[in-house]
């Protein structure tokens, strides 16, 4: 796809700087210059907070108020998009379409997903009448794939998944025909599997339509996957730009060999797995056969339920210092599983043990002393902390509840905590709002870890966070195992970090165990998809 | 929390207090920035000081009649007026002023201590139904809502109606009538915290229902409805007056907004500002809290609101 | 078929509230001190015609079979006989014995579907009203925060919601009717003397409607995906009307359903103020006269009315947002 390089770049950028309005505040971008050739697709590589949004809605004619156009030109087919004033004439929607990372919340959740693309599609082409518009929309919603068209046209979009809802915001971008599409880290949300297939898809659709991609991902490999060439940014600067392979094989700036370095591969067998230290010893935690079943109202229905068998026959033993990866799907029933493992619910079948005592036989009272012994660190690093309670106060909870420490023994504990995790103890009385998601979650850590358990279970702990935060974060685990002699269960859809941390896997497929085995083996001999 | 004789005291002792008060403290620092949270403040202080000091100190009299002295107008209208009754007086030559005074002593009272009331009884059902949920929801809701079908004014005045009024009754019976409003938020917000993570980590943590609920629900749900019942305190405020217009209010001769205008209704035409002079005394009075309360409500919401 | 299956749910669940509220009010007029034989017969009757007339209407009974004798009546339709009140419709002279127990006094059904139309062309005219003020106030408030239209909504929100309503009624008696002699004022002969009342109550309901909309527009203009809708192309006046206005009259359909109160509470004192004879004055008269039938068929027509405006309420907020659970 590289033959058409003679011709004019659909889009050219020439020393594009763009910053917030306020005067004297540093640029977000500057002097950024690169081309888009016809039916190319360029990745365009920044870590979070590299300045992608920035860009994608710089070119879209779409930025905030807060900032504006400094300097520089992008050029669309030859022409000027930004007139004198720092202003771009460019009209949304038409020549440029745009697919961002939140499918879920781009549409209103109020109408039908189908009336709001052919709504769309005729505000931007007028000409266009209401059953030919609907009749494309259709036509496109079926050349992505999504089943059944007719009825989904009319389905809201809370029915849509996540999957589902970005391949309708793709139709909602190729519906008005346009030149190019800027697709802005749209496989972010998205479970693995479900990012590949959007993947896959794009770069048929572009193939298809004659269209031209800007694809901005925080995630090297994807680009990996389906760019022609790649531009690296850093600090909102063009840092590299290269044919993918080449980029990829033999980076020429030291911050693009770091960013290779950190994507984890499952097909790289010299990242070792984790050494297993298991002994001889009782088990930590052991699930006997557990079996949990939901009934859920069926919409449209009073009376009437579904049941969800969303953990069936689960049976696996935790050892002492043995890390273990529970791998799955969205939906496959670890949500369930992780609220059975932290006793939070009781499974209806089978039992789970804790240092050989059965959940269901302890008292409450005995419960609730136990769980000390076993902490769970959730996903959410925004919502799993309480909120208006100050860093020290927070970790402190922990000790209150099980009445450990006093007074100042109390707050050495924690400082001893913050600083076991990486955190100054200077923000002990600072509330959270001002720390990033990896800070955040080391409050969670140092919380869970001034109770001194035994077992730490991580629910999708590191997948909100980016790559290099990622590697920090699972470092800390791994230094914190040597120095306190802790287990892990690591909870995860994403294979390749459990690959990295664990040794063993347990991989589930709708509410049930389909293979658990060691690490170094699971893969070569996957017995399962 | 108690302190070893070992631990520096100031240490443990500080850390508390400067999170109460760096957060609190940012808050009203941000409605201070308000024009009009400065504006009701200066004006509620001004008059609130001047019910508490001018009765006491003045030789005027609120219920003594005085029949030389009646219908003068108040400042700066027609001919008779004096700087000693700036509202004017009565039709019993009353000083206006003073009995505004003093019948806002007995509104403030009623309408603070009825929105006390309000809030706790309205607050700790809501939280238990929302929490809890199952029976407790649907048997604290079922009365919530019964309760709410009655418009409170009809509940008030038909007991108020039928039994003698008193401060104490009055209070009691606006309370009571009030609280399901206060248990319908309390309970959504409840419900919300309830399946926020941060829930799910305090159990696993071992934390207690109870604890959970007053440690960290409360606190978190509580204050938003505490700046909406800043607001309330001068609808209570209101109803109170709407009582006494009925009749249904404080009992004369202590004045209170309500009789005053009710009783002054005969004289509209010829001394209209025995009905309009405290109608306008209260309105300011009740514009103020309520400037006071919407400033405080923006300005929580911005400094929670994550920006900083 | 689903619709049906709610339907009824909520209407089961309708009657037990309406139920509920009957037995507390019930219950709440003959526990407070008053009697109200004393005040069928008049002060001057003695003692012996007391006792008389109250087992003859069986006001001696345990509060639970005298509630239970009312609801058999209600059940049937029967809401009973005002205490005071005689068929001609006027009060009877203080003093004057007639039997209540005759069929001589208006039942209680009468009086109020008289005054109901009356009641809620006032409502209706009111809403309007606030409607006509809020809802500009309100959708530049929202639409521009911390911009000077939505300062001006919060001023006329401020002052609107500390004008007790009573007053107001005055103040515009005097001005609007007395002084200026643009409208009538007090009683009813004709659509003219709804527009007073009205505009009090208009000023009464404004505050909330304002606020809602201001705070939930301006959420909406938060939300992604009306800043998404401008880079898929739409123009601002379709986002604006087409879908965040649309999301914004969910909570203002709610509040509507919840202020209800507010609203009846306000009737009541307007009504009486302005002497309109609707049901808001008639409450007012028997609470003052302890007609304990008339006060308990009038709470549980409100009641029953909240429960029905705030099932139609669900419905429309259903049929705009599908995504509201019923």
């Amino acid at each position: 796809m590289s033959d058409t390089r003679t011709r004019e770049p659909v889009l050219s950028v020439r020393s594009l700087t763009v910053g917030p309005t306020e005067p004297g505040s540093a640029a977000i971008l500057s002097d950024l210059s690169f081309d888009l050739h016809s039916h190319e697709i360029l990745g365009i590589f920044a870590e979070t907070g590299g300045g992608k949004s920035v860009l994608s809605r710089a070119l879209a004619n779409w930025l905030p108020p807060t900032l504006e156009f400094r300097g520089g030109d992008i050029r669309f087919k030859g022409k000027s998009t930004l007139d004198g004033t720092g202003h771009s004439m460019l009209r949304p929607g038409r020549e440029i379409a745009y697919i961002g990372s939140r499918p879920q919340s781009s549409l209103d959740p109020t109408i039908p997903v189908g009336p709001q693309l052919v709504e769309k599609l005729r505000a931007v082409r007028p000409e266009i009448s209401a059953a030919d518009a609907r009749k494309k929309i259709l036509k496109l919603l079926a050349e992505v794939r999504i089943p059944s068209p007719e009825e989904r046209f009319n389905e809201y979009p809370t029915k849509y998944s996540g999957g589902m809802m970005q391949r309708a915001m793709i139709v909602d971008a190729l519906s008005t025909d346009p030149a190019m599409i800027i697709a802005d880290n749209v496989t972010q949300p998205l479970d693995v599997t479900i990012a590949l297939q959007i993947v896959r898809l794009l770069q048929q659709l572009a193939r298809q339509h004659g269209l031209s991609v800007l694809f901005l991902s925080s995630s090297l490999s994807t680009l990996n996957q389906l760019a022609d060439r790649v531009v690296v940014l850093q600090n909102g600067r063009v840092a590299e730009i290269g044919e993918t392979q080449a980029l990829i094989n033999a980076p020429a700036t030291p911050y693009t060999r770091t960013i290779i370095d950190q994507i984890p591969r499952i097909w790289r067998s010299t990242a070792a797995p984790a050494v297993s230290t298991r002994s001889a010893d009782q088990p930590i935690m052991s699930v006997r056969d557990v079996k949990r079943t939901y009934y859920v109202r069926r919409p449209g229905h009073l009376n009437s339920y579904n049941s969800v068998q969303a953990v069936r026959s689960v049976t696996f033993d935790v050892m002492p210092r043995d890390n273990i990866g529970i791998v799955g799907e969205s939906g496959c029933g670890k949500s369930t599983l992780t609220r059975l493992l932290t006793a939070l619910e009781k499974p209806e079948q089978g039992e789970i043990l804790f240092n050989n005592r059965p959940f269901n036989q302890m008292p409450q009272k005995e419960l609730t002393a136990a769980r000390r012994g076993f902490q769970l660190l959730l996903q959410d690093p925004y919502n799993s902390l309480p909120p208006r309670m100050t860093v020290g106060r927070m970790i402190e909870e922990g000790m209150r509840i099980h009445g450990i420490g006093k007074g100042a023994g109390m707050r050495a504990r924690v400082e001893q905590a913050m600083t076991d995790v990486g955190l100054p103890t200077s923000i002990y009385n600072h509330l959270p709002n001002s720390l990033s998601t990896g800070d955040r979650q080391r409050i969670s850590v140092a919380r869970a870890l001034v109770l001194e358990p035994q077992l730490l279970i991580l629910d999708e702990t590191v997948s909100a966070l980016d790559q290099s935060e990622q590697n920090k974060l699972l470092a800390l685990f791994s230094r914190l195992q040597a120095e306190k002699n802790l287990t892990y269960i690591f909870i995860s859809h994403d294979l390749a970090m459990v690959r990295r941390v664990c040794s063993r896997i347990a991989v589930m497929y709708l509410g049930e165990l389909v293979e658990i085995a060691d690490n170094r083996n699971l893969f070569y001999s996957a017995r399962h998809p | 929390m108690t302190i070893s004789p070992a631990a520096d005291p100031s240490v443990v002792l500080k850390a508390p207090a400067l999170r109460e008060r760096s957060v609190g403290y940012r808050i009203l620092a941000e409605a201070m920035r308000n024009t009009g949270f400065r504006v009701g403040l200066g004006i509620l202080l001004l008059i609130v000081l001047a019910s508490a000091i001018y009765p006491e100190v003045t030789s005027l009299s609120a219920t003594k009649i005085s029949v030389r002295e009646k219908f003068l107008p108040p400042i700066l209208f027609g001919e008779k007026w004096s700087f000693l009754h700036p509202l004017g007086t009565d039709q019993l030559g009353r000083d206006m002023l003073l009995r505004c005074l003093i019948g806002l002593r007995y509104s403030f009272f009623i309408g603070v201590t009825t929105v006390v009331l309000m809030f706790c009884v309205g607050c700790a059902l809501g939280l238990v139904a929302g929490y809890k949920g199952g029976w407790w929801d649907t048997i604290i809701m079922r009365i919530t809502d019964a309760q709410l079908s009655v418009p409170m004014i009809i509940l008030a005045i038909s007991i108020l109606g039928v039994s003698t009024p008193s401060v104490l009754t009055i209070i009691i019976v606006l309370g009571l009538s009030g609280w399901p409003l206060y248990a319908r938020v309390a309970r959504g917000l409840a419900i919300t915290e309830r399946s926020r993570e941060y829930v799910r980590g305090l159990r696993v943590l071992g934390a207690a229902d109870l604890r959970i609920m007053l440690l960290f629900i409360a606190p978190n749900i509580l204050p938003g409805i505490a700046f909406v019942a800043v607001l309330d305190v001068a609808r209570m405020m209101i109803f109170e007056a709407i009582l006494g217009f009925l009749g249904l209010g404080v009992q004369p001769p202590t004045p209170s907004f309500g009789t005053i205008i009710s009783d002054a209704r005969k004289y509209l035409i010829n001394a209209w500002w025995i009905a309009t002079m405290p109608g306008l005394f209260l309105t300011l009075v009740l514009v103020s809290i309520n400037l006071m309360g919407s400033a405080l409500e923006k300005a929580r919401n911005r400094i929670y609101g994550g920006a900083s | 078929m689903f619709l049906v299956e709610y339907l009824l749910k909520r209407l089961a669940q309708g009657v037990v509230i309406v139920f509920l509220t009957s037995l507390i009010i019930f219950t709440l007029l003959r526990v407070v001190p008053g009697d109200p034989v004393r005040l069928i017969v008049g002060g001057m009757a003695n003692d012996t015609v007391v006792k008389e007339v109250a087992e003859k209407m069986g006001l001696r009974d345990p509060i639970i079979v005298q509630y239970g004798r009312y609801i058999a009546g209600v059940v049937q339709g029967d809401f009973g006989q005002s205490y005071v009140r005689p068929r001609n419709g006027m009060v009877v002279a203080g003093g004057e014995y007639i039997d209540p127990t005759k069929s001589n006094m208006a039942p209680v059904i009468d009086l109020v579907v008289e005054r109901l139309p009356l009641t809620l062309m006032l409502a209706g005219m009111s809403l309007v009203f606030a409607l006509l003020v809020s809802v500009p106030l309100g959708i530049f408030g929202g639409l521009y925060p911390n911009r000077w239209p939505s300062s001006l909504a919060l001023l006329v929100q401020s002052v609107f919601v500390s004008i007790p309503n009573f007053w107001l009624s005055i103040v515009l008696i005097l001005f609007l009717s007395v002084k200026l002699g643009w409208m009538p004022a007090l009683g009813y002969q004709g659509f003219a003397y709804v527009l007073l009342p009205a505009i009090v109550l208009a000023v009464e309901i404004c505050p909330f409607l304002i606020r809602t909309l201001t705070v939930s527009l301006g959420e909406i203009m938060q939300a992604p995906f009306i800043d998404e809708a401008r880079v898929r192309g739409l123009s601002r006046w379709r986002i604006v009307i087409g879908h965040a206005l649309r999301n914004a009259a969910v909570p203002l359909v709610n509040l509507l359903g919840m202020q209800l109160s507010v609203l009846i509470g306000g009737v009541l004192v307007v009504e009486y103020i302005f002497d309109y004879p609707g049901l808001g004055h008639l409450t007012v008269l028997s609470v003052v006269a302890r007609d304990f039938p008339l006060i308990q068929g009038i709470a549980i027509l409100t009641s029953a009315v909240f429960v029905f405006i705030n099932i139609l309420v669900d419905l429309i907020t259903y049929a705009i947002d599908p995504r509201v659970e019923l």
